[in-house]
């Protein structure tokens, strides 16, 4: 059996094959002291691969001053000569690179957009502005940035450089695993021989071709289909709107879907969803790119176009049943597989980081249980899940058996034109946000929500943000009391603040009197807002700057609930 | 789910959806009948009560 479906990798990588490409930073390859020394050595933390997701996780513990290894088997950023593959960053994951101090160069180099419109073949079907939805506009960061997910890579190896703490090896491929008793033995080859490490964690970040599956045994749920898609990133001279453009039938496409997204360096993503079982090879070679580019903007701005690289791709969605397996935590692509439609991959990798890196943090310091480590699945898994189904239901949308799933599309899109109604049936991708946690151990069922990166005013009225907060908090739980305090609850506060990892800080309205020393004004109630609480009322916040629990009255409730939170009691 | 009579003119509601099929072809009919769906069902609106219904449509009589 030779088929097209059998030599369509489903790898969720794009594979280079046509295209002038980036240049990419290449970082150098420092043999590590147990080559030197032939002695193996124990780390607490070893994370493997430095895509987003593991570049994340090492620059979340580099802030929080967790020592840790960084293995990576190539030494540069992106997919070795071509380098193409996430592009569009959601507010959650800004809101994470702003604590990670990484930010300012993505939105200094990434391009921001706020509409976006869908098209049935020459008609729009429907139109929207997020800068009209109020769910995103209060938060320091914008709804989306697009941008290649190399640069934030790149940004993210050069802060956790500046910070120190983790050592970054490059060109370190992991061959050999073995699970002991609490911790794991790695066998990594280099350019200078092999050697072996122990790790007290290993944090599995080596993205969709992960061996640690087969290493330790996981087991998943996966599914394939025969959907088939091309993309094609150009830059062009008389670029089109900054505006996201998809159309569900594209006449210039045969009646198949295609995409059209701005990124960085006036680079354009058209993303062109193939035949059923298309040959790779054929659908990604130049003039046949070139062929669907004329078709789509006309022959003159594809003349002028310059191609700077081409993928094709088949997704499949696969989701592990275990994120933890002994000492292994699997995040990002090794966790699950998702369709790139809604962005729910990378940015779901960083939110994986994100939420193990504080536990870890708080466990290796002796602030919390192992026990809370169990958490990461129980969180992650659900969002996990949540974020395969959200795909996979858009992947039948814009792949509808033939038959009656196609007859329900077509009806969807003529009530669509015709009917506000039938607008929110059209799935071309349903973006990314923030997953809640509802079926966490280490969340009350008044938490597992997040908070927005929203401003308020420190008691001296210079702005401040909830990311600010949480960098005063530095790894510790937040603790903020909403409104006027008793001389008791003050009492208890401070207590508190001395016998359990917290920090707590009271917020007044415009002109509430403090009572605490560490207090801020929230003159507009954005911070209320961004908790979810009303009137007099206290938010315990974590450093991923999700809600654990909130509560009225400063009483045993919030004792509790701050022991839950570090896995004390479930 | 509502199982007892709640058409205010079944008679008539009936002999307007046989009306609307006549002279369609397969295709066209289950277009029109796709559509029918999704605007009934807005009319609903009521997940649980969905569900109900769909369930209620698959399960067909000995």
């Amino acid at each position: 059996m030779n088929t097209a479906w059998r030599e369509t990798a489903h790898t969720n990588g794009y594979e280079f094959t046509q295209g002038s490409g980036y240049a990419l930073p290449e970082y150098p390859f420092v043999a590590p002291p147990e080559l030197k020394s032939g002695k193996t050595q124990r780390h607490q933390v070893v994370i493997i691969g430095a895509g987003i997701t593991g570049l994340t996780m090492a620059c979340c513990l580099a802030k929080l001053g967790v020592p840790a290894v960084l293995l990576d088997e190539d030494n540069t950023v992106g997919v070795k000569g071509a380098s193409s593959r996430g592009i569009c960053y959601t507010q959650k994951s800004l809101e994470i690179f702003q604590r990670l101090g990484v930010y300012e160069r993505i939105a200094a180099k990434g391009i921001q957009w706020s509409v976006g419109r869908t098209f049935a073949g020459q008609d729009e079907v429907y139109s929207f502005d997020l800068r009209q939805q109020s769910n995103f506009d209060l938060s320091a960061q914008p709804p989306f940035i697009n941008i290649q997910q190399f640069y934030i890579e790149g940004y993210l190896v050069e802060r956790i450089y500046g910070l120190g703490h983790v050592d970054l090896r490059w060109k370190s491929r992991v061959t050999g695993f073995k699970q002991h008793n609490g911790y794991a033995t790695l066998t990594v080859e280099t350019p200078s021989g092999s050697y072996q490490l122990e790790a007290g964690h290993v944090i599995d970040a080596s993205g969709s071709h992960t061996p640690f599956h087969g290493w330790t045994g996981a087991t998943m749920t996966s599914r394939r289909g025969d959907d088939r898609w091309c993309i094609a990133d150009v830059r062009f001279k008389n670029h089109p709107p900054k505006e996201r453009h998809t159309w569900i039938e594209a006449p210039f496409n045969g009646n198949r879907s295609v995409w059209q997204h701005l990124m960085a360096d006036d680079v354009w993503r058209i993303d062109y969803q193939m035949e059923p079982h298309a040959d790779p090879e054929y659908v990604s070679r130049e003039d046949v790119v070139r062929e669907r580019l004329r078709q789509q903007f006309g022959p003159e701005v594809e003349a002028d176009a310059e191609i700077v690289w081409v993928g094709s791709y088949a997704y499949r969605s696969q989701c592990l049943d275990q994120l933890r397996i002994g000492s292994v935590f699997f995040m990002g692509d090794t966790a699950k597989i998702v369709s790139p439609f809604g962005a729910r991959g990378g940015n779901s990798g960083v939110a994986d980081a994100d939420n193990l890196a504080w536990k870890l943090a708080a466990v290796l310091k002796g602030r919390a249980p192992a026990s809370l480590l169990d958490s990461y699945h129980e969180e992650r898994f659900e969002a996990a899940a949540q974020n395969v189904q959200v795909t996979n239901r858009t992947a039948r949308f814009l792949r509808p058996a033939d038959g009656m799933e196609r007859t329900f599309r077509t009806a969807a899109i003529s009530l669509a034109r015709q009917y506000p109604f039938a607008r929110p049936l059209i799935n071309t991708g349903r973006m990314a946000m923030a997953n809640s946690y509802t079926h966490s151990s280490i969340c009350d069922r008044t938490g597992g929500l997040s908070v927005q990166n929203v401003g308020f005013r420190w008691a001296d009225n210079s702005r401040g943000t909830v990311n600010d907060l949480l960098e005063w908090a530095d790894g510790d739980l937040l603790v903020l009391v909403f409104g006027d305090m008793s001389a008791a609850a003050s009492q208890r506060l401070r207590q508190l603040a001395g016998q359990a990892p917290v920090r707590c800080v009271q917020v007044l309205g415009p002109d509430g009197r403090a009572q605490a020393i560490e207090h801020v004004r929230d003159p507009q109630g954005h911070l209320q807002g961004a908790c979810h609480v009303f009137g007099h009322a206290w938010a315990l916040v974590r450093p991923d700057s999700y809600l654990a629990a909130t509560g009225e009255s400063v009483d045993a409730d919030l004792v509790q609930a701050i022991g839950q939170a570090l896995g004390l009691s479930s | 789910m509502k199982t007892t009579l709640h058409f205010q003119d079944a008679d008539t509601f009936y002999e307007q959806l046989l009306d609307a099929h006549t002279g369609l072809d397969r295709e066209q009919s289950e277009l029109l009948n796709a559509r029918l769906i999704l605007l009934l069902a807005n009319q609903i609106g009521n997940r649980e009560v969905l569900a109900a219904c769909i369930e209620a449509a698959k399960q067909l009589p000995d």
